[in-house]
């Protein structure tokens, strides 16, 4: 694997490249966006310990735990599922836990922004339990409130960890697979397949492009950046264009006709994973039974 | 006289701007050879090699494959026995895995999947990558990828393989591993073309060398042949290989019997030193 950490630490390396680049160490692990995270997912899919499960089975595992975290409306299941989760990804995943708090930190960014608007409102009256006095008006709230705040976060937040168990753990290739035997139309399966291969190929074919006009002072100012933006947006078109015919010779020459099949590795269900996923369902209606 | 395997037959071919690429190449392949195919960018090598697999369709002229003339009827089964290795991996891998891609060409030959797993993890082992099986390509560097590229072909069981310029881009180590590659398939009697700028590769490695030049075939004969010609090399702008440079310049130096046994390599060359010295042995400083 070490040509891959290496193409990690490429990752990082031109993601820092527009933040200030005066703590390019300490950036290493810290919590936090950074650009290009989708392509550490996609790593992190690729790394995970427990790649080898049944993708059909994580799929399945992940979508009914998500349904069960936002059906059942339980604080303690929520909490329940986000624990879990975590354990899952971190413990049997082996992700390193920086990594995950890491990923997690973009939905959460948009899970606090849409919640607090919840539990806290404005009013020209001092109304409320609590209230903050503005100058020209009141923020106010009240215990009620915010309780509920925090229990619509938790189920928010619940359901995302289910899917980003789901996705940390799973590469692409596999979950278009899953949705293939799900019978998700042919066109649909067949772009899916050729974008996700296509995106690391355009970020490379960008990245070089980028790295060349930057050399060359093509950022130097905004209005310099502006006009090297367009040019390499234009460029890139050109170049898709022409990668795109490349690419359709090159499949030809291997005797495409039309129907994109690829060979899919089969990973066998195991019986205690399926055993232990149904107890932990229980174990969450359960749960929200003795505490309705 | 034997059958050619391949036989093209006064081809022509322009790509749609009208500026012909291809005009009369006529060329007859045999099994087993090992071909290098020389000129300089632009004249015509990858055309070629894109209507010999079928991808392209010539303008004129005809293509047999042992024996039968192609026509849009079995034009598959010139894909499925003429395989290319392009130049640029990432113009060639699809797929989103080592396995996915390999198995591609197999898929698209409608065995059975059995089949198929057997001969992917066949071709891997030959390219010794079978670790990479579930490697994503996004994530091999560009030697890696060049093996992917050509255990998709060994996969596909071609009679004939086509290489576009397969030292273009890899490091010395990886280069060296083609070589040892392109030894071993044709030691297993395999048919292949290799286009390349390398002239001391083609020289140690070639049994024949076809000279293109501005869309026609100006020489066709053994490389010793064609690299001693030195009208031809200037025409088609190429170099001399080094090895063949130096040997003459020990024979005229008279430094070496001329025995006509032109060495390729380095070590064939120490070989015909410790031979055919002019000087006795203990005259001469230790090489």
């Amino acid at each position: 694997m070490e040509n891959s950490s290496a193409k990690r630490l490429d990752f990082v390396r031109t993601n820092e490249k527009s933040d200030n680049s005066h703590h390019h160490y300490k950036h290493h692990h810290q919590i936090g966006h950074k650009h290009g995270e989708g392509s550490a997912i996609d790593y992190y899919a690729y790394a995970s310990k427990i790649r080898g499960w049944n993708p059909s089975f994580k799929v399945a595992f992940s979508v009914l735990t998500l349904l069960l975290c936002i059906v059942l409306n339980n604080p303690l299941v929520s909490l329940a599922v986000i624990v879990s989760m975590a354990y899952l990804t971190v413990v049997k995943g082996g992700l390193p836990l920086g990594a995950y708090l890491s990923v997690l930190m973009i939905p959460l960014t948009f899970i606090i922004l849409g919640t607090v608007a919840i539990g806290i409102d404005f009013s020209r009256q001092p109304i409320g339990q609590f209230n903050l006095y503005l100058g020209f008006g009141y923020l106010y709230t009240s215990i009620a409130k915010l309780k509920e705040m925090v229990f619509l976060m938790m189920k928010v937040f619940g359901a995302i960890s289910a899917m980003i168990m789901m996705t940390l753990s799973t590469p692409s290739s596999e979950i278009i697979g899953v949705l293939r035997k799900a019978h998700v139309p042919k066109l649909i399966i067949e772009l899916m397949n050729l974008i996700y291969r296509y995106i690391f190929i355009l970020l490379d074919v960008f990245n070089n492009m980028r790295n060349s006009a930057d050399s060359r002072q093509g950022y130097c100012d905004f209005k310099t950046s502006c006009q090297t933006f367009g040019n390499v947006a234009s460029n890139m078109l050109v170049l898709s264009l022409k990668k795109a015919n490349a690419y359709y010779t090159a499949m030809e020459a291997r005797g495409y006709e039309g129907d994109l099949v690829f060979l899919e590795d089969e990973k066998p269900f195991q019986i205690s994973q399926v055993i232990y996923a149904v107890g932990f369902m229980l174990f969450l209606l359960l749960l929200w039974y003795v505490t309705k | 006289m034997r059958e050619p395997i391949l036989k093209v037959n006064n081809l022509h071919y322009s790509y749609g701007t009208g500026n012909p690429a291809l005009k009369g190449v006529s060329v007859n392949i045999y099994n087993g050879e090992k071909i290098a195919v020389i000129g300089s960018n632009g004249s015509g090598k990858s055309t070629f090699f894109l209507n010999a697999n079928g991808v392209l369709k010539a303008d004129h002229g005809e293509i047999s494959y042992q024996g039968t003339v192609i026509n849009k009827k079995n034009l598959k089964e010139l894909r499925k026995n003429i395989g290319i290795v392009f130049q640029d991996a990432d113009n060639q891998i699809i797929a989103s895995t080592v396995m996915a891609e390999v198995g591609f060409g197999p898929m698209n030959l409608k065995l059975p999947r059995e089949e198929v797993l057997h001969r992917v993890d066949e071709a891997l082992t030959y390219m010794n990558i079978l670790d990479f099986k579930d490697r994503p390509p996004h994530y091999l560097s560009g030697g890696e990828k060049k093996r992917v590229t050509i255990a998709d072909i060994i996969a596909m069981k071609s009679e004939v393989i086509i290489f576009d310029e397969p030292t273009a881009a890899l490091d010395p180590l990886n280069a060296q591993m083609l070589e040892d590659v392109l030894v071993k398939l044709g030691q297993e009697g395999k048919t292949m073309l290799i286009s390349t700028h390398d002239v001391d590769f083609a020289y140690r490695w070639a049994e024949r060398a076809i000279v293109f030049d501005r869309g026609k075939i100006i020489a066709d004969g053994t490389p010793l042949e064609i690299f001693k010609n030195r009208e031809i090399l200037k025409q088609a702008n190429l170099k001399r290989p080094t090895m063949l440079d130096v040997y003459e310049m020990l024979v005229e130096k008279k430094m070496v019997k001329n025995t006509d046994a032109y060495p390729t390599t380095p070590k064939e060359l120490k070989i015909l030193l410790e031979n055919n010295l002019y000087y006795p042995e203990s005259s001469v400083p230790m090489i």
